[in-house]
């Protein structure tokens, strides 16, 4: 309630000072004497109020520039400066926000496009107000193409077109080679060695919802898993902390053993919703790693601080474990707590690896040109820039200038 | 009295997660079981007045934001897995979602992992100029900068998929590796320090709040 | 139709939202998906909630081992239920925040939910000790280098590190411990976040494609 009286008292003033502005030119000193200041103030305005069109958007944004008022020097004198704005033919100026001393940008995302606008800013402070000249008038607008991620567009066509043209060559039938995996090579023994001792697998997909990439990943090689453990008919649990996961899990249960020619083995209740609560679904798995002592459990997806306490947990019962994510924070604990761990990039290749189909194989080879790409970026512009700088080779740096350019991101 | 009871429920739930370090029990039991329902259903709730009141109710009746009926009918799809004879559809919305997900993910991480990362490590190795009194001093500033070039570059070769870590090319793997091991090892010993204040702050919980033993 | 479709939404909204972020008109495109994703999500829940309801119903018909905590589980969750649906207990009435002050949803979260939230948190100091106490035995080379990290910035945080090296003399200041702990920060743990992170860019960028061509479909079910 406080603060909207302040805000009309601080309108009341914008308007009694526009009303006297008419008459006072920009350069005459607002404050006759400084040491009267405390009865009261009246501060100098800002100026250069320059109204820009964003470009690369709807036409929606205008960005606003100011040189902030000579009074504003950080000893509280001024309090904040207003932004105000009409359109073209409109006669007066209304508030539409305000922002603290000190600032000399302003971000008006609420313009139409096509529609012409000036704008002013008010410097306040405790009893009165500077009002700025009117901007020169703007019209934002709105543009087709976002020309400044031209760089993005070209790098990442190169990238995924080279993950596309690895999988058309696959299809082809030439063979491609792929190192091995540990983490992913271990597979096929976690699970067979939870057939042997008659106990179930556990598969944590995450703690995570459908929108993060890492549950989708979480969940593809859940489908690989699943089929080699409908193969050897060994039970699998799947608990889930979100409902989406666990529809998502379920299908993806039911596929692969449905693939494995085994749908009668299939049971809805293998993956089970437990809650959304991090820590609640951590104590719940928890007591379910206690009480069930599965022989292998794998944690692949976005996992937290509940890494540790999952993997530990596993741990002391003695299971094989298999961890991933692309959390870094998270993975030096499933370093620490699993027998093989999925670093970042492995969990999102592990199915495309584990799956061992020709198309899938092709795209690992196709990010491995992003990877190659990335390196020679990182030891071409490394020698450029230091001998660029270092002995002022203009052509080198220009080298080593076009390099920046090409990945910068803003 | 109000407050009073708090404490002491908090007391009682606290102590039964915290005995789960001994061995399972009943009283972790018993804890688990009023952890997951009450949870569950607060976050239901919170979902339903933030998402289904919030975003989607006023957002249509009240705004006039029709398109958002969109998101209710691929809703309403999802529960046809309700009816066994036509549960399939329920994979539309599921492929929406997943479509959705990819599509957006894919630039999204391409800008901020690869784009942002490979810039930031386009840079000098060493003192611009020789003559520059930094330059001779600087030498753990120089090898911090090998250091993440070139830890960068050998990071990269572990991963690589398409060629066995053998000969130079494994060497390189190899201290890749390693690079990788001391950030997992920093991160590591960043974290213990902090979970250790966590454990701090609950014993404070039972025996500064709850039993007064602590002043 | 059961196969194809799923599979064109996916290819289509999928790449929809790539060139949505070339083409400023259709920036707000992500905004409206992510809508559209809060919204199945709790219709999603009906799914979620009705699993929970049913398994531990079922063990509480069965009179299956442990049917009084399943009875704990439901009764928490219908009276969570009733409680903030209805917002029974709410000063402001059913117009007010779920979360008002004062709400008996608001005590039962404050009460229940964060103490119980915050011990199992509490629990990580016990793993992390167990972990450090297995990552001692460093078992390889790979190891043994995570557990020097570890142990030099865990020092180089703690005056005891400052105390250990504090005799070295100025010149090789850089070997004193707090001065190392701020070199791996800054140099190889750089470095090695770089590289995960770049690995990871590119391997979000592979899969995504795979799941758009519709190669990658285990989640949807393999069509063999």
């Amino acid at each position: 309630m406080r603060n909207s009286r302040v805000k009309v008292n601080g309108l009341f003033f914008v308007l009694i000072s526009v009303f006297f502005y008419s008459g006072l030119s920009a350069e005459e000193p607002l404050i006759p004497n400084p040491e009267d200041t405390t009865k009261i103030c009246i501060p100098r305005p800002p100026t250069n109020v320059l109204a820009t069109d964003a470009v690369y958007d709807k036409g929606n944004v205008v960005n606003l520039n100011w040189v902030p008022s000579p009074d504003d020097n950080g000893d509280g004198k001024i309090l904040q400066y207003q932004i105000l704005r009409r359109l073209e033919n409109d006669s007066v100026f209304a508030l539409i926000d305000s922002v603290i001393a000190g600032t000399a940008f302003y971000k008006d995302e609420t313009v139409e496009s096509g529609q012409t606008y000036q704008y002013m800013v008010v410097a306040i402070c405790d009893g009165g107000s500077g009002p700025s000249e009117p901007s020169p008038p703007v019209t934002p607008d709105m543009e087709w193409l976002n020309f400044a991620l031209s760089n993005i567009f070209v790098i990442g066509l190169l990238i995924c077109g080279s993950v596309i043209y690895f999988i058309g060559k696959a299809k082809s039938g030439r063979p491609l080679f792929i190192r091995k995996i540990a983490g992913l090579e271990a597979v096929d023994e976690a699970i067979g060695r939870a057939t042997e001792m008659g106990r179930p697998i556990l598969y944590v997909p995450g703690i995570q919802d459908m929108d993060d990439v890492q549950t989708i990943a979480g969940l593809t090689i859940l489908g690989r898993v699943a089929r080699v453990v409908a193969d050897y008919d060994t039970k699998i649990k799947v608990p889930v902390s979100r409902s989406l996961v666990m529809t998502a899990s379920r299908e993806t249960l039911k596929a692969a053993y449905m693939a494995a020619g085994r749908p009668d083995a299939f049971n809805e209740n293998m993956a089970q919703y437990i809650t959304d609560e991090q820590f609640g679904y951590v104590a719940a798995v928890d007591g379910m790693i206690i009480r069930e002592r599965p022989a292998t459990t794998f944690f692949l997806g976005a996992f937290f601080a509940e890494s540790l306490i999952l993997a530990e947990t596993g741990n002391s019962i003695g299971a094989i474990q298999i961890g991933g994510t692309a959390n870094p924070a998270q993975l030096p604990f499933f370093v620490a707590a699993c027998d093989f761990t999925l670093i970042g990039e492995e969990l999102f290749a592990a199915s495309a690896y584990l799956s061992g189909e020709p198309r899938q194989l092709g795209s690992l080879k196709g990010q491995d040109v992003g990877k190659a790409l990335a390196m020679i970026a990182i030891v071409l512009g490394a020698i450029t820039t230091t001998i660029g700088q270092a002995w002022n080779f203009e052509f080198i740096s220009a080298i080593a200038d076009l390099l920046n350019s090409l990945f910068r991101t803003n | 009295m109000e407050q009073q009871i708090g404490l002491w429920v908090g007391a009682f739930l606290t102590m039964g997660i915290i005995s789960f370090l001994y061995k399972d029990n009943p009283w972790y039991k018993l804890t688990e079981a009023i952890f997951v329902g009450i949870s569950a259903g607060y976050w239901f709730v919170a979902l339903f007045w933030d998402n289904i009141v919030g975003k989607f109710w006023i957002g249509v009746f009240d705004r006039g934001d029709y398109y958002l009926l969109v998101g209710a009918v691929l809703g309403l799809l999802m529960l046809m897995r309700l009816a066994p004879k036509i549960g399939w559809i329920s994979r539309w919305p599921l492929s929406f979602v997943v479509g959705a997900i990819s599509g957006f993910y894919l630039l999204n991480y391409f800008s901020s992992n690869v784009m942002l990362q490979v810039q930031s490590t386009i840079m000098p190795l060493f003192s611009p100029q020789f003559n520059d009194p930094l330059f001779t001093s600087s030498a753990g500033n120089i090898i911090s900068n090998l250091f993440i070039a070139g830890g960068t570059f050998t990071g990269l070769v572990y991963f690589f998929f398409s060629k066995e870590h053998k000969g130079a090319f494994g060497g390189a793997a190899k201290i890749g590796i390693w690079v990788i091991m001391i950030t997992f090892g920093a991160s590591f010993g960043y974290t213990v320090m902090s979970r250790m204040s966590l454990l701090i702050g609950r014993m404070y919980f039972i025996f500064g709040e709850w039993l007064n033993l602590i002043g | 139709m059961r196969r194809q479709v799923p599979l064109i939404i996916t290819f289509f909204i999928g790449a929809l939202l790539v060139i949505s972020v070339f083409i400023p008109p259709m920036v707000s495109l992500k905004e409206t998906f992510t809508l559209y994703f809060d919204i199945i999500a709790v219709f999603a829940f009906f799914l979620g909630g009705g699993n929970l309801l049913r398994v531990h119903l079922g063990k509480l018909y069965g009179k299956k081992q442990d049917w009084g905590f399943s009875l704990v589980t439901v009764a928490g969750f219908a009276m969570m239920l009733i409680v903030g649906l209805f917002k029974i207990g709410n000063p402001g009435g059913i117009a007010a925040s779920i979360t008002a002050e004062g709400s008996l949803f608001q005590k039962l979260f404050e009460y229940i939910m964060v103490p119980l939230g915050s011990t199992m948190y509490a629990l990580l100091a016990f793993f992390v000790a167990s972990a450090s106490y297995r990552a001692f035995r460093a078992k390889n080379r790979e190891a043994t280098i995570l557990l020097i990290g570890a142990f030099i910035i865990l020092l180089g945080r703690t005056p005891f590190g400052m105390m250990l090296t504090s005799w070295i003399p100025e010149q090789l200041s850089i070997l004193q411990i707090p001065n190392l702990a701020i070199w791996i920060m800054n140099g190889p743990n750089l470095a090695g976040q770089r590289a995960i992170m770049i690995g990871i860019g590119l391997g979000v960028v592979s899969m995504s494609i795979r799941i758009l061509l519709g190669i990658e479909r285990s989640y949807l079910g393999e069509d063999k």
